[in-house]
């Protein structure tokens, strides 16, 4: 019993975490329906910037912040000067969000270089809650994830902007002639869900030795996590295709090695698609 | 000049090109070039072109998907691998027939199998491109993670060392190729026999009906075509053909490391093609042969600079020059033409 | 006289709207036949399960006394059905003769004779001038010609035209009228076709079925339904 709440345990935590990791790439391939494949760039960048603003003396929490805000920026760069010529070619997208991720990771290794950067955790050690231990930190990510996709679904779901941008996505043709404007939309949401990314990859950061190329290990799971979740569910989508992908990959590495786990959930995720294409949620 | 671009424009995209018999110039000229290296630039050159040349037979894989048929792989780099443990794995046995055979025996029919489950698994249901995608790039991931956690047989991260191989032809006896020579000249035979072959495949029905296929599937689907079979059977192609330049490549590098079958590698792939012409078998070839090369003597020099150029130079091509080199040597060709006529 | 294609209570239901209502329809081999209707009628879900790319809700299909109800759109290509699109679907930037080409190539391997029908099916829609510029550029009236020329050559006996006239200007129409004449009469293909243009269809000297709200209406010969009371409220009415 007690082993089965620990792995309980373990699989919501790195669930949370996943889809925190994910929710950036929810937003913008769920909402404007770019493949994009420079997501774990952007988690990176994330990473990278958190650890600049912190070895600057940034508080850990300012730091992300500013991380996040720092990727935003990016992103909206990247929407204004190459991808929003694109939106009709999702293959285009695909390919130029690809060479944004080798760009990126370029310019990351040069300015960064490629040595292994830590971010000191803001609560280490672990937590006792009865018989059971958490890791601290990860345990508040958890909670924080959670809260802040809660929080995003809340905007969208029940304020005006994000009901205009809901009605926009939904049907663009009829919202430029009720005056929305397109183009500001698809920055804003594009540029948001730049800023998630880099704002998971700075809270994500303290977990991990961080490389150029750390964010890659989130791209392809997170895409699983959107499609098997729904694409454009953002906040039901999200958390149930976490739990899908992450709670199997966690019953996986019980048998296996984390190795073979991943490559066995891209498998189970692969034939469940190949059986029910809309992913779990169909679409509303 | 508004002419030439008018008749530009209304030049057909399809297989039967008015360039046929400028690609069999350039192709007979780039062989040329190739075959003159070793006996005038011996040594450095002449080792490390047959690799090169090995990326190019990757690369013609990927555009047989991509020019033709327009279905992007990230996933490329995980046949090749296949072939090349094969290989490697071959060539420590001892069966008491040449091992390099046995190798290139399995490693093709492998990549082969493994190209042909994946693609019939997911196009008879209709995968759309982007979703194929994402399938390929889990799958060069997975192909790199099993390399490294089977480590008793692949020998993980540390690699499998493999030796050069020798061709035998039974009672005529053998021919080594640790000679780098010999080994040059035995991978530029295979390239150009590869090369004839897709050329061929491409130019009859098989490589019209993948045109179609990219041009338009729904009509080719309410004309009677099984669509799924023809792209089913274009991933299986080039899954062999990428498992065998990874068997070639094992026996040339002496060295097969799980990381030949990554991410990283598949997209170079996808970089090489963009930039030498995803339309063209030559173009592909080429600009593997090319990038990487430079991408080589580069990364001597300038390594993180040059790769963030080649992405600079990705973007460009994707933006402005869909049609790589060999797009706009195309076009330079066809301005020439009416340029001359028009005199 | 059995029907080449027979409809029984062809229905199909999209979320709560009944686009099609228990359709019987009947199709002679060699019958040219308009299916005319105000926009929403269904005319174009009729065709799509005709053609297969829908499956009916309920309701079966015979093709030459074959039920077909369950086939694919692959497979009721293969035996004689083709379609043209209500938008011109077609392999843009190949050439006319590409095009054509393709619709061929699946049953016809040896050059010479795939050049040969490749050439009749261009002659035939007049075509023949065009055959080396890409489909996007062609005029639209030609696309939608290029279109009809696809399906000649995959041998389709079974023609579905959906809109083959839009866009069309009135010599284009009235050449249209007179060639899907001819290719009944001289081929013996059947041809059903979607159609707005009165004119058109006062030239094709063929029966109108008039379908409303999914159900059909009346169906007879041309002058008939252009008298009957109801088609005229039916298009001035609501």
């Amino acid at each position: 019993m007690h082993t089965i709440i620990s792995v309980a345990i373990d699989a919501t935590l790195i669930t949370m975490v996943l889809a925190l990791a994910a929710f950036g790439l929810a937003i913008i391939y769920g909402l404007v329906g770019v493949v994009n494949m420079g997501h774990g760039a952007m988690l990176t960048l994330g990473a990278y910037l958190t650890w600049a603003a912190a070895s600057a003396g940034a508080p850990f929490f300012l730091a992300v912040l500013l991380a996040g805000a720092g990727v935003g920026i990016v992103g909206l760069l990247l929407e204004h000067l190459v991808i929003r010529h694109f939106y009709k070619s999702p293959f285009d997208t695909l390919l130029l969000t690809w060479a944004f991720f080798l760009v990126t990771t370029e310019i990351i290794k040069i300015v960064f270089g490629t040595d292994f950067r830590n971010v000191a955790s803001p609560f280490p050690g672990a937590i006792d809650i009865g018989t059971f231990k958490l890791p601290a930190y990860r345990t508040f990510v958890s909670i924080l994830s959670g809260l802040i996709i809660a929080a995003t679904a809340v905007v969208f779901f029940r304020t005006s902007i994000g009901i205009k941008i809901r009605a926009l996505i939904q049907n663009p043709e009829v919202s430029s002639l009720l005056g929305l404007n397109i183009a500001a939309t698809y920055k804003l949401v594009f540029g948001f869900g730049a800023f998630m990314a880099g704002l998971a990859g700075g809270l994500i950061a303290p977990m991990l030795s961080i490389d150029p190329y750390i964010g890659n290990i989130f791209l392809v799971r997170s895409f699983f996590v959107v499609i098997v979740g729904g694409i454009g569910q953002l906040l039901s989508g999200t958390v149930v295709g976490s739990f899908v992908i992450g709670g199997s990959e966690t019953i996986f590495a019980l048998f296996t090695s984390q190795v073979v786990a991943q490559a066995a959930v891209f498998l189970v995720a692969i034939v469940l698609l190949r059986f029910r294409p809309e992913g779990v949620f169909r679409d509303q | 000049m508004s002419q030439i671009s008018l008749s530009l424009r209304r030049r057909s995209a399809g297989v039967d090109r008015r360039f046929f018999a400028g690609e069999t110039t350039a192709a007979a000229a780039l062989f040329l070039i190739l075959a003159a290296v070793p006996p005038i630039i011996a040594g450095y050159p002449t080792y490390i072109l047959p690799q090169y040349m090995l990326f190019g037979v990757l690369a013609m894989s990927l555009s047989l998907l991509w020019g033709f048929a327009g279905i992007v792989s990230f996933g490329q780099a995980a046949f090749f691998s296949v072939g090349a443990y094969a290989m490697g794995l071959m060539m420590h046995q001892d069966y008491g027939f040449n091992p390099a055979y046995a190798g290139i025996l399995i490693a093709i029919p492998a990549a082969t199998l493994l190209a042909a489950v994946t693609g019939y698994f997911l196009f008879s249901a209709g995968a759309r491109a982007t979703y194929f995608v994402l399938v390929t790039l889990a799958l060069s991931i997975s192909a790199e993670q099993v390399a490294v956690s089977q480590s008793g047989i692949t020998g993980g991260w540390n690699g499998l060392f493999v030796d050069r191989m020798e061709l035998t032809f039974g009672p005529l006896g053998a021919v080594s190729l640790t000679d780098d020579a010999r080994m040059f000249y035995f991978v530029l035979v295979i390239v150009i026999c590869v090369y004839l072959l897709m050329r061929r495949l491409t130019t009859g029905k098989f490589g019209k009906v993948l045109v179609g296929i990219r041009e338009n599937e729904n009509r080719l689907t309410a004309l009677g075509y099984d669509v799924a079979f023809y792209k089913t059977l274009a991933f299986a192609l080039s899954g062999g053909v990428a498992g065998l330049a990874g068997a070639l490549y094992a026996t040339h590098a002496n060295f097969v490391s799980p990381s030949l079958g990554g991410v990283l590698f598949s997209t170079q792939a996808v970089v090489w093609v963009a930039i030498g012409g995803r339309g063209s078998l030559l173009g592909a070839l080429a600009g593997g042969i090319v990038v990487s090369s430079l991408t080589n003597y580069l990364s001597a020099v300038i390594p993180d600079y040059w790769q963030l150029a080649l992405g600079f130079i990705f973007i460009v091509v994707i933006v402005f020059f869909k049609r790589g080199l060999a797009g706009l040597l195309e076009s330079a060709f066809e301005a020439l033409r009416h340029w001359r006529t028009a005199r | 006289m059995s029907a080449l294609l027979r409809t029984e209570g062809l229905t199909k239901h999209f979320r709560g709207l009944v686009a099609n209502d228990g359709i019987d329809f009947s199709l002679r081999s060699g019958e040219v036949r308009s299916i005319i209707g105000p926009n929403g009628a269904g005319k174009t879900t009729f065709l799509s399960m005709i053609s297969g790319h829908l499956p009916p809700t309920s309701g079966r299909i015979w093709y030459r006394d074959r039920e077909i109800t369950s086939f694919s759109v692959v497979r009721r290509a293969r035996i004689g059905i083709g379609r043209k699109f209500q938008t011109p679907t077609l392999f843009e930037s190949l050439s006319a003769y590409e095009n054509v080409e393709l619709a061929v190539l699946r049953t016809e391997s040896p050059p010479a004779k795939r050049e040969a029908r490749v050439n009749a099916a261009l002659g035939t829609v007049r075509l023949a001038e065009g055959r080396d510029t890409p489909a996007q550029f062609l005029a639209h009236g030609q696309r939608q010609w290029l279109e009809i020329a696809l399906l000649l050559a995959s041998n389709a006996e079974l023609l579905l035209l959906d809109e083959p006239t839009a866009g069309m200007t009135v010599e284009e129409t009235a050449a249209t009228a007179e060639l899907i004449n001819r290719l009944a009469r001289e081929r013996n293909l059947s041809i059903i076709i979607i159609e707005h243009d009165i004119n058109f269809i006062r030239d094709l000297a063929a029966r109108v079925t008039v379908l409303h709200l999914g159900r059909v209406l009346t169906e007879g010969p041309f002058e008939e339904v252009a008298a009957d009371q109801r088609v005229r409220e039916v298009y001035l009415g609501s």
